[in-house]
């Protein structure tokens, strides 16, 4: 129990470290791009752009806003306002943004494992027939077909022809099944392959032949003595996985007109929404941040050889 | 680790899962509003005094109402199926022109309310158009209130001695002596009023420092002193501008080094606008409005949303942008804000206190942000939404040919901006070759195919009453034989000439195909550069641009939106041409209190822009809608504005209220 404290301290140290670099590295990136938050097509006159600076404290001495916006951070976790969508403060934007984004990744990963860890199971116990084959080929083509590609086929199968989902928007379950099947259906394919593989090379331990020497039904050995193995690569692929659905979400969240805060993360670096695009950027650092923590200790858990350090 | 400690783990991952899953598949279930539309992109704001977009303003012209209102007027027109709106009465019942077109008189309805209940008065007005013209509101659209005494002055801030001056003193809400400005609540500081009788100014920077950093200068601004005689007011607030005064200092910085020790702090010191009649408000139901010269279509901006007046209590109340916020806004339009969700919708449901109500239909009115033109097709199609605004160009074959398709031509422009400074383009008659080289009709069949038409001119046809300039015409020869005569006979000695263009699939097939045309036609060769949208803007205010594509929208229905932007130095100009001829006719025409002599100054003006060319016309739009058969009381219009409350559905149970 000590070391996972200590193992939990020093990632937040590390994590703070982490949060400090991006936000540097952002804060300066985003300053010497071309282009400012209030460019638009109709020049704005020096006067009252010098208005609009002083509003986001843009006028003050680059270090003097370094410092006070990352101490705004940091005393009243206050991301500011956002300077173009100026009715919202970054926080709100989150706040509305990211349970709509968290729902639809957490179902999207429930879906992804719930239908990848079966059918790699069920592939691997049955290598070579034709339901393993059908399944391996299936999850071939589920992470090499992108997943809007995968969206326009699945809006043309089963909101046109076969009416079964509403095209878009966001409020009912059945609005969000659709998507969340598109941003899991990749995911589900890799934690297949990763399944298939893991138990197929834990097939061949001597455990496992222990096992089946001792007479124990072949249910038995698969759930309690193979599988658990065979989860290591899966556990350690989730940390990128999650981060791969809150990041792929938001091609989805366009096509399926969710709002999620995914797309403000493009949105807010194009426009040089600099509040909005550091508060994307800072949180999408801390959530991989936490789930790449999980993600080890998990493995820990799962694994007794490993230790954490 | 302990094998309890691992199984403790296993079980707390397990109950967190599945509470996960039980949180995200619960949902705060939204029932669909009567009639859905597509919006685009999130609204920037609801304040209108800031926004800009037509987005914004599809849901600010529901929200609140002006003194006028764009309605329609008259029969379609039979050929393009374009309906007219006039301004016509909103808020005010009705208005009165003085003979000299100078002085408008407003009458205000009876019964009209804000949405927290109060009535709805002149004084909203006077306060709201001089918040607009504030400069902390730092508002884009304040020009249209140009035409007002003392109103540019008050907006850009500037001051001259003798000028009679209002001085907001560091004391909003919050404030300190020394602390930061309050920016969320103004102008809310003590005013003085008074006669502006001295600035003071400390040492001027030199040119080279004030070039090395534009702050500089407006540092050193900040630094002056001003020396005010001021008055009292009087108990009814108006100002005696001689009676007694006591002379006092004001600085915004107050460590100025020729500030006075007693010198107060001040936000700033601005021509007393609200006190010099350029607005009167005699009773809550009269608002007088005296202009500088007489505008023909002040009606239009009257009913233009930044005009539109915003409740003083809720904006002082609350700050900016709070007052937003949909627990904090109040309005006074024919509907009302009921939910507000980013990259969702606004949902506007009926204003009952609507002075009439009775004829809006529709009860409850969803603006979804769909910005995927396919999505929001699909939600059309399968009737998630009833009204699509921008459907997806490469189904407009398909599309033009169905019923529910609206197309028709929008009072606005595509054109190609030219640097004039950069040679060859600095040569008129290379700026006419190149235009006159360009097949506008290919571009409009094959590429843009939406009936956009062609264009010679500045100026969109449909405008009432107004003869575009004499045109150029589409002739390769001329064009080659322009070419010799300024010395670059067959295109020889004309460097590469770059188009640049904002990120856009559309920007590029047709800047594609006009640098084909060049290079067949006159031999010269174009290479396109294309950027995403902020440095795009940049490139082009910095002038580091040799061809530059724009479009310009109609701000209001008359020549002069699209036309006194070129005037020499103006904001929007950025290509370096001046002609002073062409200022003094579009100062004239200001000036010209006969409709139909303005309109043939102005046209005189287009005719010098079209004979030097400055800018290259490619086509003006045309707007498309999607609109479900049943729904009545939608109409093309030249300004694409279509008021909600007109529209219906064709039996009202077609679709359940909510």
């Amino acid at each position: 129990m000590r070391d996972l404290v200590r193992y939990l301290l020093n990632r937040f140290a590390w994590m703070l470290v982490t949060v400090w670099l991006v936000y540097t590295v952002s804060f300066v990136l985003m300053r010497s791009v071309p282009g400012n938050p209030f460019s638009s097509e109709r020049n704005v006159p020096p006067a009252i752009e010098r208005q609009l600076r002083a509003r986001y404290n843009l006028d003050a001495p680059i270090l003097v806003q370094y410092v006070q916006y990352a101490t705004g951070i940091l005393t009243r976790g206050d991301l500011g306002w956002c300077i173009r969508l100026e009715d919202y403060s970054v926080n709100r934007v989150l706040a509305e943004g990211f349970p709509v984004s968290a729902s639809l990744a957490i179902l999207g990963l429930v879906f992804a494992i719930g239908l990848g860890i079966p059918a790699g199971v069920v592939s691997a116990v049955y290598r070579g027939s034709a339901s393993d084959n059908a399944m391996m080929g299936a999850a071939v083509l589920g992470i090499a077909i992108p997943n809007f590609v995968l969206a326009s086929l699945a809006i043309l199968l089963f909101v046109f022809i076969i009416p079964l989902f509403p095209a878009g928007g966001w409020g009912t379950l059945r609005q969000v099944a659709l998507p969340a099947i598109c941003l899991g259906a990749p995911v589900a394919a890799y934690i297949a392959r990763l399944t298939r593989a893991g138990m197929l090379e834990v097939l061949t331990r001597e455990h496992v032949r222990t096992a089946f020497a001792k007479g124990l039904p072949k249910r038995t050995v698969m759930l309690k003595h193979v599988l658990p193995g065979a989860m290591l690569p899966v556990v350690s692929y989730l940390g990128p996985a999650t981060a791969g659905v809150l990041t792929g979400s938001l091609v989805l969240e366009k096509i399926f007109a969710i709002p999620g805060m995914g797309s403000h993360f493009i949105a807010a670096a194009l426009q040089r929404d600099y509040t909005l695009a550091m508060g994307m950027v800072l949180t999408y650092t801390v959530i991989l941040f936490v789930m790449n923590t999980l993600v080890d200790v998990s493995y820990a858990v799962i694994d007794p050889r490993v230790k954490l350090n | 680790m302990a094998p309890e400690v691992r199984r403790l783990f296993l079980i707390v991952a397990a109950v967190t899962v599945m509470v996960a899953v039980g949180w995200a598949s619960l949902f705060e279930t939204t029932p669909p509003a009567q009639f859905s539309l597509q919006s685009g992109t999130d609204p920037k704001t609801l304040d209108p005094a800031r926004a800009t977009g037509n987005i914004e303003g599809r849901v600010l012209y529901e929200l609140f109402e002006g003194l006028l209102q764009m309605l329609p007027a008259g029969e379609p027109d039979p050929e393009t199926g374009l309906q007219a709106l006039t301004p016509q009465p909103g808020m005010a019942e009705s208005f009165e022109l003085s003979s000299d077109k100078r002085r408008y008189t407003f009458h205000l309805r009876d019964n009209i309310r804000w949405t927290d209940g109060t009535p709805v008065t002149s004084d909203d007005f006077a306060w709201s158009w001089q918040r607009l013209l504030h400069p902390a509101t730092a508002c884009e659209y304040t020009f249209h209130l140009y035409g007002l005494p003392y109103a540019q002055a008050y907006n850009e801030g500037t001051v001259e001695v003798g000028d009679r001056v209002e001085v907001e003193l560091w004391d909003r809400p919050g404030e300190t002596p020394t602390s930061p400005a309050n920016v969320k609540h103004y102008p809310r500081g003590t005013i003085r009023y008074g006669t502006l009788k001295e600035i003071r100014k400390p040492p001027e920077p030199t040119e080279q420092e004030k070039s090395r950093d534009e702050s500089v200068e407006l540092d050193w601004q900040d630094g002056w002193v001003y020396v005010v005689d001021v008055v009292e007011p009087r108990a009814d607030e108006s100002i005696d501008w001689d009676a007694s005064a006591t002379t006092m200092t004001f600085t915004s910085k107050t460590n100025s080094p020729v500030a006075d020790t007693d010198s107060e702090r001040t936000h700033g010191v601005l021509v007393a606008f609200d006190k010099l009649g350029s607005v009167e408000t005699p009773d809550a139901k009269t608002l007088i409005v005296n202009l500088t010269d007489p505008i023909p279509y002040f009606p239009n901006i009257v009913a233009f949303y930044p005009l539109f007046p915003v409740n003083r209590n809720c904006v002082e109340t609350h700050g900016s942008p709070m007052w937003t916020n949909v627990e904090n806004i109040v309005t006074n339009g024919p509907y009302r804000l009921n939910m507000r969700r980013l990259r969702d919708r606004v949902r506007l449901v009926k204003n009952d206190d609507y002075y009439a109500a009775d004829k809006v239909s529709l009860e409850s009115v969803d603006f979804l942000s769909l910005e995927g033109q396919n999505t929001a097709l699909n939600m059309y199609e399968t009737g998630q939404i009833d009204w699509v605004t921008s459907p997806p160009e490469s189904l407009l074959d398909e599309l033009k040919k169905r019923k529910d398709f609206y197309n028709a031509p929008q009072l606005s422009v595509y054109f190609y901006r030219l640097n004039v400074e950069r040679p060859p383009l600095d040569n008129p008659l290379v700026r006419r070759a190149i235009a006159m080289a360009i097949d506008r009709q290919e571009i409009v069949d094959e590429v843009t195919k939406t009936g956009q038409i062609p264009a010679y001119t500045a100026v969109p046809p449909g405008l009432a009453g107004y003869q575009s300039a004499v045109g150029f015409k589409e002739d390769v020869g001329e064009a080659k034989r322009l070419l010799v005569e300024a010395g670059f006979p067959g295109g020889r000695g004309i460097p590469k000439l770059t188009i640049l263009y904002n990120t856009l699939e559309g920007h590029r097939a047709i800047a594609e195909v006009i640098q084909q045309q060049l290079q067949n036609n006159l031999n010269i060769g174009v290479e396109l550069q294309n950027m995403e949208w902020g440095s795009f803007l940049d490139k082009v205010q910095q002038f580091d641009y040799q061809i530059a594509r724009a479009g310009w929208i109609a701000d209001y229905p008359d020549p002069n939106t699209f036309l006194d932007m070129w005037v020499s130095g103006g904001p929007q100009n950025n290509t370096h041409w001046s002609n002073k001829k062409y200022d003094q006719l579009i100062a004239d025409a200001a000036k010209e209190g006969d409709p139909a002599k303005r309109l043939l100054i102005l046209r005189d003006a287009e005719q010098i822009w079209v004979d030097e060319m400055p800018v290259i016309p490619l086509y003006f739009y045309t707007s498309i809608n999607l609109v479900k058969p049943n729904v009545k009381g939608f109409f093309p219009s030249s300004q694409d504005l279509h008021p909600l409350q007109l529209l219906r559905f064709e039996n009202d149970d077609a679709k359940g209220k909510p």
